[in-house]
């Protein structure tokens, strides 16, 4: 009752490894638009790109979340109830700065936000570790 | 909600670890659990209580 088989568990290594590997191919496609002078649609099919990684990612997640225990899950839950919303902020705030001061699309651009959303992540997961540590 | 988990573990001279193992959650769980950081749910609480051949109620108390 107390011992049920269970699937091997998918490591955290190799979550993080697919992460890395997502983010390495988010990187080249970005200097490869950026630095290059690529056709239109070889441009948009490298702005596609990192999404098939991505997925890759997203599937073991999922895994990885649904495997972990109800401690680990209630650490996650935190850690996004606290980045989400500061994400929120965040974005709502520069919304109303630009209004006022012009900010510059070399370091308020998309492509430089979404960088926020891990690190608020990682935040939130600093603070709800802390609680239950 | 207190609870007497340690001194059960101690008891049988388990550690964390293995105590994880047998209910099949993480360490850190059983730390958060022993040290009343963290409420476990009625699962894991039922599990906690068959292995140390008790109930809840004699496992955990209301509290605090």
């Amino acid at each position: 009752m107390l011992e049920s088989p269970r699937r091997k568990p998918l490591s955290g290594a190799l979550m993080f490894g697919v992460g890395v590997g997502w983010v390495v191919v988010y990187i080249v496609c970005l200097l490869v638009v950026k630095e290059t002078d690529v056709p239109r649609g070889v441009g948009i099919a490298l702005a596609f790109a990192p999404i098939l990684p991505f997925l890759a990612f997203l599937r073991i997640l999922g895994r990885v979340s649904r495997e972990a225990d109800e401690l680990h899950q209630r650490v996650q839950l935190e850690a996004l109830a606290f980045a989400y919303p500061a994400m929120m902020v965040l974005l709502m705030t520069l919304g109303l700065l630009e209004l006022v001061v012009p900010l510059s699309p070399d370091d308020f651009s998309l492509r430089h936000l979404w960088a926020y959303m891990p690190a608020l992540y990682f935040a939130g997961l600093a603070l709800a570790w802390r609680r239950y540590k | 909600m207190t609870n007497r988990l340690r001194v059960l573990r101690a008891e049988r001279g388990w550690s964390q670890q293995e105590l994880a193992e047998r209910v099949g959650v993480s360490r850190q769980t059983i730390n958060a659990v022993e040290t009343e950081r963290y409420e476990p749910s009625l699962s894991l609480a039922f599990k906690l209580a068959a292995i140390f051949a008790t109930t809840i109620e004699e496992l955990f108390e209301p509290g605090r």
